[in-house]
């Protein structure tokens, strides 16, 4: 089973995901991205179709977590859950579902800037996928 | 690992050069400061710094270092183009040209401490601040954003946001040259749309405030400043259009970095040469977010001015809220330099750094030429900020920088921990200081606890010289995102 750490040091916060294959640990970054954003949903009835394509897995892993933020601060759309559908070396297409972003139901506890790639670390050992990802606050 | 730092004078410690370094690392700290920088991974990043090419002079730190992503937040790094150097958007930030006004007032503290709770909640209502939050007035159409990240704080007041006056008061007079909006990605523009006049969260604020101390005399006559005259900052930067352009140039970088054959001992440094088209694109990317930056300071001013008016039932030209000054804390800049006794065209990144030209600086605007450019160093919410002056002493050995901020000391969750059970907001208004925060988690996560004392920073600069203290002013109300 995966899952995901807050990492946090005196001025960042960071993620560390893990899962049994690299689209699970995908999903759990994406929890932790929002863990860190704060608020819940209280439905997952509408979705989003993520396409990404990147020169490599770290790229794909950054822009996928940007997407998610891009959706959210942009959009309007407020993440709740995701299904990773296809994760190739330089291509992933993802489904997310959630709500509309009500400023008065979803208490949001900070603004994340950007997810960056100080310090990104993906690696694979043994059965277990493994990444860290420090955001920009 | 332990990084040699050699003590070489007054708060002035080396990095000597080693390795793959260019250049030696130069950094401005306490004995006790340093004690606390060697934990944190920022000498490393100092270090990093100065192995990129081109690097003039030394890798610098200022002493409100800490640890950042590529480079180290307080850091200065100059780059020759005609010595293979480059640009890197990580030296500059994600929030391109994050900034701080300084607005001063003809009004004394005393007059407006009866009605501080309708001028808190009035900021608080006019500007947007927090996650998602827009002012509904506000419109921009594609073409008029554009405009916007071409003509930086002019178009604000073109539009009747402020005056031309208040430009003359603003680095750079509010616009960066070479803004090309073509470039810019349609999701930084998208992002850009909706955030224009907003403030943000986190360590974002707007700060009612009152002047509680005068240093130097001549120079605050010059500002304008006096004991107990209500003063205004405004701590913003360029939202998600710069987030984004930032992030898109990261990628850009990446691929550069490969192209150049430039070595990267942590890949948030990816960079490329100044003489390279990717340099000239994201200079020119960077250049419309800083000026949209600027814009989003001038309109917020605007609604300063009109919350004022509304609260205090005051004429305009009685609260006299005018401009001290605008500066830039994250910005990568062409600026002429003297370096081994030879001028030059050098690429100045400021990443958590202010510029701070001296005295008789040709661009230092002539009303404050003779005292050298205001430097506005913000801290934390509970104690107060600074106003200092450029100093020759930072034109030469800092290339005309100084500190910007008071810096973490406790991570979110430990300042979280720290306020638990606390009424942070009432003990705040009981010492006279109110708080409006958006946020859920912001109010404990700022904590006074959770930053250095700011008093600490510029007592270091002032010591080095690279900065002269002119007044301290005292939060009075504070918004928050």
């Amino acid at each position: 089973m995966g899952n995901y750490q807050i990492l946090e040091h005196t001025a960042d916060m960071g993620i560390e995901a893990w899962g049994e294959s690299s689209g699970e640990m995908f999903v759990q970054a994406a929890r932790g991205l929002m863990d860190i954003i704060g608020g819940e949903t209280e439905t997952l009835g509408e979705e989003r179709l993520i396409e990404i394509r990147g020169e490599d897995f770290e790229e794909i892993l950054i822009r996928w977590l940007n997407e998610i933020l891009f959706l959210f601060e942009s959009r309007g759309f407020f993440p709740g859950e995701f299904e990773i559908m296809v994760l190739e070396d330089h291509f992933l297409r993802a489904r997310v579902m959630g709500e509309q972003f009500d400023s008065n139901r979803h208490r949001v506890e900070r603004e994340v800037k950007a997810v960056t790639y100080h310090q990104l670390k993906v690696e694979k050992s043994g059965n277990e996928w493994r990444a860290r990802i420090y955001l920009d606050l | 690992m332990a990084l040699p730092m050699e003590k070489i004078g007054v708060c002035r410690w080396r990095l000597p050069q080693e390795g793959k370094m260019r250049t030696e690392g130069l950094v401005f700290a306490t004995d006790d400061m340093m004690e606390a920088i060697r934990q944190e991974q920022a000498l490393e990043q100092v270090r990093n710094v100065a192995t990129l090419p081109g690097i003039m002079g030394p890798s610098i730190a200022m002493p409100d270092i800490h640890w950042g992503y590529g480079f180290p937040i307080g850091g200065v790094a100059a780059f020759d183009e005609n010595e293979g150097g480059v640009v890197s958007p990580g030296g500059v930030g994600y929030d391109i040209n994050c900034g701080v006004r300084l607005l001063r007032s003809a009004l004394n503290a005393d007059e407006i401490r009866p009605r501080l709770k309708e001028l808190a909640d009035g900021l608080f209502r006019n500007i947007p601040s927090g996650v998602g939050s827009r002012r509904k007035d506000l419109k921009l159409t594609l073409q008029e954003e554009k405009q916007v990240l071409q003509k930086g704080a002019l178009w604000a007041v073109e539009r009747g946001f402020g005056t031309e006056n208040d430009l003359l008061h603003i680095e750079e007079t509010g616009r960066l040259s070479g803004a090309d909006p073509d470039i810019v990605s349609d999701r930084a523009l998208e992002r850009g749309q909706s955030q224009l006049g907003t403030l943000g969260s986190g360590n974002h604020f707007l700060e009612v405030q009152e002047v509680e101390e005068i240093r130097d005399e001549e120079a605050a006559q010059t500002l304008g400043l006096s004991p107990g005259q209500v003063t205004v900052t405004i701590h913003t930067g360029s939202r998600g259009l710069g987030y984004q352009i930032c992030d898109d140039y990261i990628g850009v970088m990446r691929r550069a970095s490969r192209k150049y054959g430039i070595e990267l001992p942590d890949p948030q440094l990816c960079s490329a040469p100044l003489s390279s088209p990717e340099a000239r694109q994201y200079l020119s990317a960077m250049a419309c977010a800083a000026n949209f930056a600027f814009a989003n300071r001038q309109l917020i001013t605007d609604w300063v001015r009109e919350t004022f008016e509304q609260v205090l039932g005051r004429r305009p030209a009685e609260n006299q809220l005018s401009v001290i000054y605008d500066v830039c804390h994250n910005i990568a800049k062409w600026e002429t330099h003297r370096v081994g006794g030879k001028e030059r065209r050098l690429c100045v990144h400021r990443k958590g750094a202010t510029r701070a030209f001296p005295p008789g600086h040709p661009d230092v605007p002539d009303m404050y030429r003779h005292v050298g450019q205001p430097v506005l160093i913000p801290g934390d919410m509970g104690r107060y900020s600074y106003v200092l002056v450029g100093t020759q002493a930072a034109y030469e050995e800092t290339f005309g920088s100084t500190c910007h901020g008071a810096g973490r000391v406790l991570s979110r969750h430990a300042a979280k921990k720290l306020a638990r059970g606390r009424d942070i907001i009432g003990q705040l208004a009981a010492r006279g200081i109110l708080v409006r925060a958006a946020g859920r988690a912001t109010v404990a996560e700022e904590i006074s606890e959770a930053y250095k004392d700011v008093m600490e920073v510029v007592g270091v600069v002032q010591q080095a010289g690279i900065g002269k203290i002119v007044a301290r002013l005292r939060p009075l109300a504070v918004v928050k995102g």
